[in-house]
């Protein structure tokens, strides 16, 4: 609770920093924040000639929606991903990048992962404004649905700083994380059902029943994956324009607030000694 | 208020010197443990108290723990044992400029800066003129700080801090930075801290520096403190302990 106290006596740092942060990105760039655009463009060109055109995967189309355009469809799921994967990143350096001000100066450096998350969902705001324009040229009919992907988004962001708080703190005792956590996106990314429809998932797994004599299927081992609801949340209301599952909902809710308990608690007892680690 | 700006009781802080450091996961499930190490104590149950609108001096050769007192007063770094009770706002100038991005004008750094170092948007506004005045860069407000001269970078950096405007000032040798009118300005800056009843309690090594402008004085050795008290008997104590 005194946490949030002080972190709300430094909004203005934060909301300084994470202008900072902006407005530094993509200074001396000729194209200026349209680069924030390319690397999710450039993304969803290979997934969908891999994955549409080579492999063939068809996705259902949107119920209610009708929309049927796979290079859609995985933005729905890619955005929400290509976010919290860069969030809990950026979440993660800050504290080591900004060293030079945790020995200098005091202030909550609570405000630092934050401002890094916040940072990377500003660009997010961008690709998801990009997104719902798309999606209306293909008749989606998502304006209504907007407050919803707002609140979602939200959440998400609250899961990614929880993450990225605990991160934080793990970088700068070990440096190892960094190097662990690009490794360990790779794999998360394609645990969750980005590129593929899930449905593929539920077949196999109905095919091979029990593991190893338990009722225990790969499908609820695979639905451990907190990123899955998140994939699905925002694929019910962007592509499908529906009311998205309430588990899938307060699923998310549960890891946002469980993921921002535990990095909050984790950060506020390392946060004294951060000048002398670093 | 009391008389007492600052009150330091018992402090010792413990640094950890490490034989071994295993900052890899690796290493350190290896060798079974994260490190080797003994423990340091760079301060050692320290005491005194600093008067309100005095300023005190800390001195002591290099390595005696003056910096690490420095960086508990200011709260960067947090002492094992006892307390630091500080009546008013602290501001600590450890490093100017700190948290300047290279790339911002030197405007959107004033409101960076100032802002790090526990400024409002609103206080910034009013003191923007004067942070401005005081660092004589008005010309080169609107372009980036990585085309300042350190001097320029410097001297802006110093404006923001002394325009926190903190009831407690904590200062690191930083008076050595900018030329000598700049300096004549500070020193102004200071005694005007001073008239209007403000604490400063400042780090030099430079006796000439701590003998004009201190009125308090700590001598601290190898982490004890030696002596306290008027500033010309401590620093008279100090320079008596020099091997001739």
């Amino acid at each position: 609770m005194q946490y949030f106290k002080e972190l709300a006596s430094a909004r203005e740092l934060l909301a300084n920093l994470t202008l900072r942060d902006i407005r530094g990105q993509y200074k001396r760039t000729v194209l200026g924040r349209v680069w924030s655009l390319a690397s999710p463009l450039s993304a969803m060109l290979v997934y969908t000639f891999v994955f549409s055109f080579i492999f063939n995967i068809k996705p259902a189309a949107g119920d209610p929606s009708g929309v049927n355009v796979f290079a859609i469809w995985l933005l729905c799921g890619l955005l929400p991903w290509t976010f919290f994967s860069a969030a809990i990143s950026a979440g993660m350096g800050s504290l080591v990048g900004n060293s030079g001000l945790i020995t200098k100066v005091y202030f909550p450096r609570v405000v630092l992962p934050i401002s890094s998350v916040l940072t990377v969902g500003y660009n997010w705001l961008f690709e998801m404004a990009v997104l719902t324009i798309a999606l209306l040229i293909v008749g989606a009919f998502v304006l209504p649905w907007l407050p919803l992907v707002v609140l979602m988004m939200l959440i998400l962001v609250v899961f990614a700083t929880g993450v990225g708080l605990a991160l934080s703190v793990a970088n700068v005792y070990f440096r190892d994380t960094q190097y662990l956590l690009s490794i360990v996106l790779q794999i998360w990314m394609y645990l969750t059902p980005i590129v593929y429809p899930e449905s593929l998932v539920r077949d196999q797994s109905d095919k091979v029943g029990g593991l190893f004599g338990t009722n225990i299927e790969v499908m609820d081992i695979y639905s451990l994956n907190p990123m899955l609801h998140f994939v699905h949340v925002f694929r019910n209301i962007m592509y499908d324009n529906r009311w998205p599952d309430s588990a899938d909902v307060w699923a998310c809710v549960a890891w946002a607030v469980a993921a921002i308990a535990v990095g909050l608690f984790v950060f506020a007892r390392k946060e004294k000694r951060l000048a002398e680690i670093l | 208020m009391s008389d007492i700006a600052v009150s330091v009781e018992s402090i010792s802080k413990k640094f950890r010197l490490y034989h071994e450091r295993n900052q890899s996961i690796k290493s350190a499930i290896m060798r079974r443990r994260v490190s080797v190490h003994e423990d340091f104590w760079a301060l050692n149950d320290i005491s005194f108290e600093v008067p309100r609108g005095s300023t005190f001096g800390l001195i002591g050769s290099n390595g005696s723990g003056k910096s690490t007192l420095l960086k508990c007063l200011a709260k960067i770094l947090y002492p094992e044992h006892g307390t630091i009770t500080a009546n008013g706002k602290v501001a600590a100038l450890l490093e100017v400029g700190s948290g300047f991005h290279p790339e911002l004008s030197g405007r959107e750094n004033i409101y960076l800066n100032g802002s790090i170092l526990g400024m409002s948007r609103k206080e910034i506004d009013s003191k923007f003129d004067a942070i401005v005045e005081f660092s004589g860069v008005e010309q080169f407000i609107d372009q980036p700080v990585k085309n300042y001269s350190s001097g320029m970078y410097v001297r802006l950096g110093f404006s923001v801090a002394i325009n926190v405007n903190p009831d407690i000032l904590v200062v690191d040798e930083v008076l050595a930075v900018g030329d000598a009118e700049f300096q004549a300005k500070c020193f102004q800056k200071f005694q005007d801290f001073k008239a209007a009843g403000k604490t400063v309690i400042l780090v030099s090594h430079s006796m000439a520096t701590v003998k004009s402008m201190c009125d308090h004085a700590a001598w601290i050795n190898k982490g004890n403190l030696q002596a306290v008290g008027p500033a010309a008997s401590t620093i008279a104590a100090y320079e008596s302990s020099y091997p001739s």
